[in-house]
């Protein structure tokens, strides 16, 4: 296939400054030559001068009259603006064995999409393709669909045959990493559609020029991570507390907001580490590195992680991360070469691995920092990323 | 006596309806406030119901028919409310709703069951009423740790108020922190109807170790920690059920037993009836708690009540019930390892023992946990209130 001319991208939202990676994928696109359009599910914080066309879903409004009269233009849209694919649309959710009515409100649904004419139509997460399976055919567009972790280890859990209709859909998937290809492979993908494309960071932006590193007590441990179960960040804290019982003098700082501050907060007053740990909330992006720069040791003990930015910006930073074993992660960290990879949901195994790191050999371990620094910025830097989709949107 | 239970909803939890219960039989009379889920809340001699549907057209009539008997007899007090509420800034129709029925009213003592809501009941005292704050679980444990606000609003009010009614020390000590006074608390525990849990002996071992716990879907229960220790039943090789009922799993607990591979040994029940639940406890071989945070678990009364071993975490005020390898088992609080090893003594006990443990349990709920000594001490308390802290 050749070079495509328009892309179409849904999303939730408009991606914030944490998601950086779509970002950087829409201008690697545009840089191509390439018209980028954005669809998104929510119509909110949409800045006016964003680097490409936004279309907004006509039940993404906040305002409820907004809502309800964008669904009248979508039925009249559907009606004398694009009747044909809308009905095809239609025909082919009644086909798949769904209700007139599912049928319908799928339609209508998409009605934002119909009206344009695309080269590829690529959903930003495995779920947004779910009851718009069919929409990239009827306009005559290729198929892509992104998977980024909990869509495809979480979403199914409570709702099983979610994706039965996408992976009978003749389409290509990008993924994050190898594990979650062999996942996908294991559901029935045919592995050839399947593109593991890694995650990138700004590589110019978290690099560090200290070479040396020699712990210094209290020791800096960091994460920065939202606030949710799947970081596993009550048994970092468990492993914490062991290391506290053993005398090791630190201080831990939890960068990220979230639901489960509440819980975390009293993990802390339960577990006596009032005095050890921090909880600074949401940061920006230059008081984030400089906290790496102060940081002696990475941890991101997550129990369910597709890949993790985070981690990769700390190897960046010429940080030791210790990691679990959590899907992404292994790969993120090549264990004992990058970094450390420990089996998840076992504190005690995380304490004594961070007290065997801080007897390491200085040079042990400036020779891990460096190749954990060397590979980030070959293999995770945003030129190689734009250029694999660019390329993904070839084939 | 005119007392009002409050717990902002009609009906309440299985605690408080129990107080409740207990009350209508001595000679108190029990006022209700709040929102009623239903009409059909039983009508009892001396409880009377004055809480109000959900409803917008409900609320609006239940408002106006108060604010107008106010204004007619009572425009006074209704006045000096009005300014109470405005210095806190809570004059809103939404705390209107709820104060005015009890501004009407006037019980001798209003009784808080949930620390949360006090700032908007501080007004009641300059009326004549005493104020009694029941201290229970995440209201008191945690909640104030991780809102600075709360906290404040607790140092402010809690100097305050007429009496404390503790579910346990442990909880009581924690309010001291925030300014409760030890001389005006009394720790009563919770209290079971023992006719409706009768003891019963376990009948057999079964080849297949019961594992059971109850309790909803909120991280304070400390699943993961159960599910810790499943898992390392499991790669000892040991043969295990474990159900867990009331809980409605989320993503966490579907994913750790998806991930620890544990679908065939775990069973959850997101809703059962009250008959089922205890029928269930009777069967099961233990009941596990592996709360983090808990005041008294009223589950682990009713298994000890009713003859089934139990294996609690050392959290909050279980270690008033339960005093270990004596009537139950006790393990570290976040402690996989502990529970899992707990279980094995448990399945690897000889009859005898489990025996001597489940009635020693009984004769434990015998002696502090019988709801007429419950409400005895609880009438004690109100009167004392009443009567004696002029």
């Amino acid at each position: 296939m050749n070079k495509p001319q328009r892309i179409g991208i849904v999303l939730t939202r408009v991606p914030g400054y944490s998601e950086t990676f779509l970002v950087n994928k829409i201008v690697g696109l545009q840089n191509q030559g390439i018209e980028v359009i954005l669809f998104v599910d929510q119509n909110v914080g949409i800045p006016k001068d964003f680097i490409c066309k936004i279309k907004c879903m006509p039940y993404g409004d906040p305002l409820k009259w907004k809502r309800y009269f964008k669904m009248v233009l979508s039925i009249w849209n559907i009606l004398f603006s694009h009747p044909q694919r809308s009905y095809k649309l239609f025909r082919m959710h009644r086909k798949s064995l769904r209700s007139r009515v599912r049928s319908f409100k799928n339609v209508l649904l998409a009605q934002p999409i119909l009206n344009e004419s695309l080269d590829w139509l690529h959903f930003g997460f495995g779920v947004l393709a779910v009851n718009r399976e069919f929409v990239a055919k009827v306009i005559g567009a290729s198929m892509a669909v992104s998977f980024r972790g909990y869509d495809l280890y979480l979403s199914p859990l409570k709702q099983p045959d979610i994706y039965k209709e996408l992976f009978a859909t003749s389409c290509r998937y990008h993924v994050l990493s190898q594990e979650m290809r062999l996942d996908l492979t294991n559901q029935g993908v045919n592995s050839n559609h399947i593109e593991v494309i890694y995650p990138a960071i700004d590589v110019d932006f978290f690099r560090s020029e200290v070479n040396d590193i020699v712990f210094s007590y209290p020791l800096k441990f960091l994460s920065v991570t939202r606030l949710h179960w799947k970081k596993g960040l009550e048994y970092t804290l468990e492993a914490l507390a062991h290391l506290k019982n053993e005398g090791i003098d630190f201080q831990y700082t939890i960068i990220g907001e979230g639901d489960q501050y509440e819980r975390l907060v009293f993990a802390v007053h339960q577990l006596d580490l009032v005095k050890e740990v921090r909880f600074i909330g949401k940061q920006s992006p230059a008081q984030v590195k400089q906290a790496y720069k102060e940081a002696d040791i990475y941890l991101q003990y997550s129990i369910q992680e597709g890949f993790c930015n985070a981690v990769l910006e700390a190897q960046a930073m010429g940080i030791p991360c210790v990691v679990s074993n959590a899907e992404g992660l292994a790969e993120n960290i090549l264990d004992g070469k990058t970094g450390w990879v420990i089996p998840k949901r076992a504190p005690i195994i995380l304490a004594n691995k961070i007290k065997e790191i801080l007897l390491m050999d200085v040079s042990k371990l400036t020779e891990i920092r460096n190749m954990a620094k060397e590979r980030v910025s070959d293999k995770f830097n945003m030129e190689v990323q734009q250029r694999k989709f660019v390329e993904f949107y070839k084939k | 006596m005119k007392i009002a239970v409050y717990s902002g909803e009609i009906p309440s939890t299985t605690f408080i309806e129990r107080l409740i219960q207990g009350l209508e039989r001595s000679d108190c009379h029990v006022l209700l406030f709040g929102v009623k889920a239903s009409n059909h809340y039983p009508n009892k001699k001396n409880v009377k119901n004055f809480g109000y549907r959900n409803y917008r057209f409900f609320k609006i009539v239940y408002l106006l028919s108060y604010w107008l008997r106010l204004t007619i007899f009572r425009n006074r007090d209704k006045k000096r409310l009005h300014r109470k509420l405005k210095k806190l800034s809570r004059y809103h129709l939404n705390v209107l709703i709820k104060v005015y029925p009890v501004l009407w009213y006037k019980p001798d003592i209003f009784h808080i069951q949930w620390a949360k809501g006090i700032q908007d009941w501080m007004w009641v005292q300059d009326f004549g009423i005493k104020i009694i704050l029941s201290l229970r679980g995440a209201h008191i444990n945690y909640s104030p740790l991780a809102d600075r606000n709360l906290a404040e609003v607790y140092k402010q009010n809690f100097p305050k108020l007429d009496a404390f009614h503790a579910v346990s020390n442990a909880i009581g000590k924690e309010a001291v922190i925030y300014g409760a006074d030890k001389n005006k608390m009394l720790t009563i525990l919770s209290g079971l109807d023992l006719k409706s849990f009768p003891f019963s002996k376990r009948r057999s071992k079964s080849p297949v170790f019961r594992i059971l716990s109850i309790g909803r879907d909120h991280w304070k229960k400390g699943y993961h920690y159960s599910l810790d220790a499943c898992s390392k039943l499991k790669n000892q090789g040991m043969d295990f059920h474990y159900q867990i009922v009331g809980l409605n799993p989320d993503f966490e607990v579907l994913y750790q037993l998806k991930d620890s591979n544990l679908e065939s040994h775990v069973k959850i029940e997101s809703h059962l009836p009250m008959d089922l639940v205890r029928f269930y406890i009777q069967e099961a071989d233990v009941l596990l708690l592996p709360s983090i945070e808990e005041g008294i678990a009223n589950v682990v009364l009713e298994a000890m009540a009713l003859g089934t071993l139990v294996v609690s975490s050392d959290c909050g005020g279980m270690n008033e019930v339960i005093e270990h390898k004596v009537n139950g088992l006790l393990v570290a609080v976040r402690d996989p390892e502990a529970i899992a090893e707990a279980l094995k003594e448990v399945s690897e006990m000889t009859d005898s023992t489990y025996e001597t443990i489940v009635m020693n349990a009984r004769d434990t709920i015998e002696r502090q946990h019988d709801i007429e000594e419950m409400i005895n001490k609880m009438t004690g308390l109100y009167s004392k209130t009443l009567f004696f802290d002029k």
